[in-house]
């Protein structure tokens, strides 16, 4: 199961062990520490700000983690993810403002952690649409297709029906104390932060444990090469459509959270940037792993926040470096991806698969 | 009747520009297998580049033809630079190499020209309309869809009858075979690359000619996609077929369609009428049927 080597003496006795996630006592401890690192030292000492980079690495996780199925396990390329990001948001903020929820609900504060779920669904039952494409077509020409239900989504859709119900014009302003989950009002990035952390572990372990039954495994078999698998006996169109369904149900989890974290929504949240961005991470961490979506989705965030920190002290010399900013930060996403393509195209996981290795076979590494 | 005929002939006009574009497109696709998604960039390049001449006071004419020999030179150095080190690589990473120079590119776009739309002044072709029987079309579109035909026809002459283009014809049909005889694959690509700039850069300032340039002249470049898909990946002439049917698609379904669904149908027929197409014929119009095997 384990990619890593195991250390000397530590020997499986059953497949219990085999197939335990935490291994030995030493990544239990570091898996402990991670934990603590999470819950209790970055909400003690993060300020403000340190926490809502935090909560946009959360978003990032959770949206790159249904491509990263997609397109890491699948192998079925899509460059339009954020529309199912965009339909879960959209779901959700119109359950929150417009469903006539029973009192009892409303009082007991289900009406969002409802919505979220519901949201997944719909954004589920939306990708598997754009998704039946994939039981005729593959490769390039199910790029383009993905690439439509970005456009027909959001562009179409979104921006010119759904962003008119209730006579709200563009966009949909969530009025503080709306989105609240049981008693807390969820106002605050540390709560934001919090419910984030929640999100994606729960995500992440679900994916993973997916990963390892039956479907994960027809998965990787339709990834490597399809005709196989279904020489093998494997029902391709059931699985693709039944990633497809996983995948956008985890981008409406991700849309439908990250409402908590913006005071309106409107359809321009979701541009087809976002879709190929989404992409670049998991291009970044390496593709195939789930902890390789972690590394790009903290790669990514940190290094533009560290150049829009780079770039503010010239601003106040430079004023239309300011306004030029969003501009460099396109190009410089562009060029790292046309970089990492080239130079590490295993991705961020794979390096720290080496390092691992490295350490775990020290000194004797051959 | 006259709306419909009217729709028609700007469809089969704007068609044109789609055209040269695709046909530039398809031989990146052909001769290199790469599948491009910067084409809108491209254009946007080529586009900015002319208007930058042209507003300078330099001819349309000359400025277009400096515009070319800069797209040929930054094609080159494209491929050179990104591409030819991603030869044989899977084509997730190639498109996404693609995607991630049309990123660079736009960026860098906006950084120099801003996102202001600009337009070619002194307008470059007179507005007065022409009158044809009951038809009225505006100039805009006649010439350029003149100057995409006249393009379009020395493209393919030099296809067919120059020794590069044959080369380049050669390493299309099979590689193996066209290396054993002497033709260098990195050039073909190289010329590829260079051709398919030169072809949206023109492209680009056509159509920035009809409605005035900004970003989303490059969205329009992205509508080779849904043209080439209809022809056919590897096919030339599906290339032009299909950039005259999406350009002829694009303008009935604003006549007709807006009525019904109110908003930007005009933007997203094509990609639907793409997808449509593609779960009845995978494969375009002529496209190659590739029997896979295990």
């Amino acid at each position: 199961m384990s990619t890593t080597f195991l250390p000397c003496s530590v020997y499986h006795e059953d497949y219990t062990q085999d197939h335990a996630w935490w291994q030995t006592k030493f990544i239990r401890g570091k898996m402990i520490l991670l934990l603590l690192l999470l819950f209790v030292v970055i909400p003690k000492f993060a300020d403000s700000y340190v926490l809502s980079v935090c909560n946009q690495i959360g978003y990032t996780i959770l949206g790159a983690l249904g491509v990263q199925l997609l397109i890491g396990y699948c192998g079925q390329l899509t460059l339009g993810h954020a529309a199912f990001l965009a339909v879960g948001a959209y779901t959700s903020t119109l359950l929150v403002l417009e469903f006539p929820w029973p009192k009892f609900l409303m009082d007991w504060g289900l009406a969002y952690p409802i919505s979220i779920i519901a949201a997944a669904v719909v954004s589920g039952l939306w990708s598997v649409l754009f998704g039946l494409p994939s039981a005729r077509v593959k490769g390039f020409y199910l790029i383009l297709t993905t690439m439509a239900a970005q456009f027909v989504t959001v562009d179409f859709v979104i921006a010119q029906y759904v962003s008119r119900i209730g006579g709200r014009g563009q966009a949909f302003s969530l009025p503080p104390g709306t989105i609240k989950i049981g008693p807390w009002v969820i106002d605050t990035n540390l709560k934001v932060y919090f419910m984030m952390v929640v999100l994606v572990i729960l995500c992440v372990i679900g994916l993973a444990n997916l990963l390892r039954s039956r479907a994960g495994r027809a998965w990787v078999a339709i990834r490597d090469n399809d005709i196989s698998a279904e020489v093998m006996g494997i029902n391709i169109i059931k699985h693709k459509l039944l990633a497809f369904f996983v995948a956008g149900f985890i981008g409406g989890i991700a849309g439908a959270f990250w409402i908590s974290n913006i005071a309106a929504i409107s359809y321009e949240h979701f541009p087809w940037f976002w879709s190929l961005w989404l992409v670049g991470v998991i291009l970044i961490g390496g593709v195939g792993s789930i902890h390789g979506t972690i590394f790009g989705a903290i790669f990514m965030v940190v290094v533009m926040e560290g150049l829009q920190l780079a770039v503010m002290p010239l601003a106040d010399t430079y004023p239309k470096l300011l306004m030029d900013f969003l501009f460099i930060k396109e190009a410089a996403f562009g060029l790292a991806i046309c970089a990492f393509l080239i130079f590490e195209p295993n991705g961020l996981a794979y390096r720290w698969w080496q390092i691992k290795n490295y350490f775990n076979l020290w000194p004797f590494s051959y | 009747m006259d709306v419909f005929l009217m729709t028609l002939t700007t469809g089969i006009m704007v068609g044109g520009i789609y055209a040269l574009i695709a046909l530039g497109w398809v031989l990146i696709y052909k001769c290199s297998g790469v599948l491009n998604l910067a084409m809108g960039e491209l254009t946007l390049i080529g586009a900015y580049v002319s208007l930058s001449f042209y507003s300078m006071g330099i001819p349309f004419v000359l400025s277009l033809l400096f515009s070319l020999i800069i797209g040929f030179v930054l094609g080159i150095l494209t491929e050179r630079i990104f591409l030819d080190r991603l030869i044989g690589k899977p084509i997730l990473s190639v498109i996404m190499v693609t995607v991630g120079l049309s990123f660079f590119f736009k960026g860098i776009v906006e950084l120099i020209w801003g996102t202001d739309t600009r337009v070619f002044t002194p307008a470059v072709f007179p507005l007065e309309p022409i009158r044809i029987g009951p038809l009225v079309i505006g100039q805009v579109y006649l010439w350029s869809f003149v100057a995409a035909i006249v393009l379009l026809v020395i493209f393919v002459g030099f296809f067919q009858y120059t020794r590069w283009g044959l080369a380049m014809q050669a390493t299309a049909d099979d590689e193996m075979a066209a290396l054993s005889l002497g033709v260098s694959a990195r050039f073909v690509y190289a010329t590829a690359w260079a051709i398919a700039f030169m072809a949206a850069g023109v492209g680009g300032t056509l159509l920035g000619n009809i409605n005035g340039l900004n970003i989303s002249v490059g969205y329009l470049g992205l509508l080779v996609l849904p043209a080439v898909v209809l022809g056919g990946l590897n096919s030339v002439p599906g290339a032009i077929v299909g950039g005259i049917i999406i350009g002829v698609l694009q303008n009935l379904a604003g006549a007709y369609l807006d009525k019904y669904f109110p908003g930007g149908v005009k933007e997203v027929a094509p990609f639907v009428f793409m997808v449509i197409f593609l779960l009845f014929k995978p494969h375009g119009l002529w496209g190659w049927e590739r029997i896979e095997r295990v």
